[in-house]
């Protein structure tokens, strides 16, 4: 694709020129450490480290004796979780559940996000503000409208009756995976927009004139140029929906019923209403796993750096 | 990073940081309903000589910071009343636990909270761990106050390390309208016949519990055996059940609604449903009811005992009592407390007009590490069956 617009890296030997000829090797370094010390303490302190603290403790034989102690390995935990074969299904139910929460939500917000990059003209911040004014709101009272929505009582059944369409309320709307998979959604969309609508801004208008004048149709030109140039901002959304997703816990309490838990709900039971931190922590380190495998895997099957140059 | 070397491909590394962040916090967005509470732990060491002097100062004077690991709701000034107006200047910072499990694994964990709040069944871990100062009751003014079975109830391997606070009742609460032929036994939970009503605690030893009633299982010596029985028996009332309720607003919310006709509960939803003029009902089963007691204790090392034996003895003083028993519905163990107790629904719902209500109550025993362990996984087992 040479026609691609200049990427940043091209413009990275003329700001190695400026940075050379404005300061000594120890200047660049300070401000090196400067800009990414804040960031990298950050994570260190709040992520990897307690990462690494779940990762010690999910090979403790129990909860018994102080936190902090001598470490004698055990995989006692590893060997419960082998053994019981419904947290495997529940992980793999969850896995599908992510997978078309994922792909529901990409398909959903690409036109949302092709309108807003080439029909929304000036107006396109507005736009934004109008699709991110939902996240103004806490997550649970969004959670709790969807339950209003989908209740017995809630306003889909009662226009249903209302209309006489049924009798009785339908109790298959709310409490359940369905229920998940469609507050999921919605709470996806506006995030997944994001990511696509970048893509799409980033394609070279002059590209569609070009197309346009060796004699592409609109769709031709959708197919060829929007759709791959697109592509890494589709992926980049349909993995941010995805990995957050397989862990998912709180819909699931909230709308899922006796039937929706996933994968997370139990990791969550394990350290809040179990005091069991090490197998909860040994569930966690194999979701983890998984879903590094999933993502390499799929960064694999599509060949990123083949898509991006 | 070196500056001449070309920088790589910068995605497979933000997808993998992304992989590890994402899926390290679950839910990303969804932090909104357990956010805990403000960490309150670090004032605790502050000013400790304030109360360890000597010649003690008079109450309003006393100056200091004590912490607490708490129930939302209980921190609430309504019920820490007396103490607040006999220690004006001590600032009391509450820290909120979710659940006795969440509130074991805190402390077990080196929470600095002085004070905590553990119930029924959750008392013997605190012990066997050293986590808990055995209380010199002695110094508390309001002791004598509190019935002997209640006395007992705080004590593990004949020491008194805990004090008794509120007491309440565990039964099938139902809706009178949806099920007039009433319930007379912990089976109905299991009842096909409000399949899609009911609503079970999200809690693997109430489970066990409500099971061992049932089959009339011995609760402190349940085999292994039992125990799978008793996941099958859960996995199939899955079926039937509507949702695991984790707070009471929830569970109340789906008696009033009329989504759930059959409950475990704990008295002080029944009373607020009544009060709301919901119709519900307060079932007596053949089996018994179940009793709980919510207990204070204190941690091991704290530099604030004297102020934390304070606060104890507050919380058994009258006007905290009557608080309980007045906004939550429940029971207190203060005795002059509950005597005093004239409102008709409020005695319907402590049983106070049932002389045999006691002899119809099973009371939790304390689990061991092992029951715990065992019967949390058997519930995770339920809720993630297919």
């Amino acid at each position: 694709m040479t026609a691609a617009p200049s990427r940043p890296s091209e413009h990275l030997p003329q700001i190695r020129r400026i940075w050379g000829r404005a300061g000594r090797g120890w200047d660049r370094r300070a401000s090196f450490w400067m800009l990414y010390f804040p960031p990298l303490l950050w994570l260190g302190a709040f992520f990897l480290i307690p990462l690494l603290l779940m990762f010690a403790f999910s090979f403790r034989p129990d909860m018994r004796g102080d936190f902090f102690q001598l470490w004698h390995p055990s995989l006692n935990q590893y060997e419960k979780l082998i053994s019981t074969g419904s947290y495997w299904r529940l992980l793999w139910t969850s896995t599908q559940m992510a997978l078309l929460i994922s792909v529901i939500s990409v398909v959903l917000s690409y036109p949302i996000a092709y309108f807003l990059a080439f029909h929304g003209r000036q107006r396109v911040g507005f736009y934004l503000v109008l699709l991110l004014v939902p996240f103004w709101t806490s997550y649970l009272l969004r959670v709790m409208a969807w339950k209003m929505m989908l209740g017995t009582e809630g306003v889909i059944n009662s226009f249903l009756i209302y209309i006489n369409l049924i009798q009785e309320p339908l109790t298959a709307l709310l409490y359940n995976r369905n229920a998940v998979v469609i507050t999921l959604i919605y709470v996806w969309i506006p995030f997944a927009t994001l990511p696509i609508l970048a893509a799409l801004q980033r394609i070279d208008l002059a590209l569609f004139e070009a197309a346009a004048d060796l004699g592409a149709r609109p769709v031709h030109q959708f197919l060829r140029i929007t759709l791959p140039l697109s592509l890494p901002g589709v992926f980049a959304a349909f993995f941010m929906v995805f990995i957050p997703t397989v862990g998912e816990y709180v819909t699931p309490l909230l709308v899922g019923g006796s039937r929706g838990s996933m994968y997370g709900n139990i990791i969550q039971d394990f350290f809040t209403k179990a005091a069991n931190w090490p197998f909860g922590s040994a569930m966690s380190m194999i979701m983890l796993a998984g879903t590094l495998i999933l993502v390499a895997i799929a960064a694999r099957l599509i060949n990123l750096r083949d898509l991006l140059e | 990073m070196n500056p001449k070397k070309p920088l790589l491909h910068p995605l497979p590394g933000i997808l993998l940081t992304l992989a590890l962040f994402l899926s390290a916090c679950g839910g990303g967005v969804a932090t909104a309903t357990d956010a805990p509470a403000p960490e309150a732990t670090s004032a605790s060491t502050e000013e400790p000589a304030a109360t360890s002097a000597p010649t003690e100062a008079p109450a309003a004077e006393v100056t200091g910071a004590l912490s607490v690991l708490e129930w939302a709701g209980y921190d609430a000034e309504d019920f820490w009343v007396d103490f607040k107006n006999a220690y004006p200047e001590v600032t009391v910072n509450f820290e909120i636990g979710i659940s006795d499990a969440d509130i074991y694994a805190k402390m077990a964990a080196g929470n600095q909270a002085d004070v905590f709040h553990p119930y029924s069944g959750w008392l013997q871990f605190y012990v066997d761990e050293g986590l808990v100062e055995e209380i010199d009751t002695s110094k508390l003014s309001n002791w004598d106050k509190v019935s002997e079975s209640h006395k007992k109830l705080g004590q593990i391997n004949g020491k008194q390390y805990f004090i008794p606070w509120d007491i309440g009742f565990t039964s099938v609460l139902y809706r009178t309208d949806k099920i007039p032929e009433g319930v007379d036994s912990w089976a109905a939970l299991m009842d096909p016949k409000y399949a899609g009503h009911i609503s079970m605690w999200d809690d693997g030893p109430g489970a066990v519990t409500v099971s061992a009633y049932i089959h009339g299982y011995d609760e402190t010596a349940i085999t292994d055996e039992q125990l799978a029985a008793i996941q099958e028996e859960w996995i199939t009332q899955r079926d039937s059940n509507l949702f695991y309720w984790a707070g009471e607003p929830e569970l109340q919310e789906g008696m009033r609604s009329g989504d759930v006709w059959a409950a475990y509960a704990w008295q002080g939803s029944y009373a607020l449903l009544l009060g709301e003029g919901v119709p519900v009902a307060y079932a007596n089963p053949k089996e018994g009811r179940n009793s709980w007691v919510g207990f204070y204790g204190i941690r091991k090392g704290t530099e604030n005992l004297d102020l934390a034996l304070k606060f104890l003895d507050a919380k058994l003083g009258e006007a905290t009592g009557s608080n309980v028993v007045n906004l939550f519905y429940y029971g207190h163990s203060n005795q002059d407390v509950m005597n005093s107790v004239t409102d008709p629904m409020l005695i319907e719902a402590f049983g106070l007009n049932d002389p045999d209500i006691l002899e119809k109550t099973n009371f939790t025993p304390n689990l061991t590490a092992e029951q715990r362990d065992a019967w949390t996984a058997m519930w995770a087992e339920v809720k993630a069956a297919p």
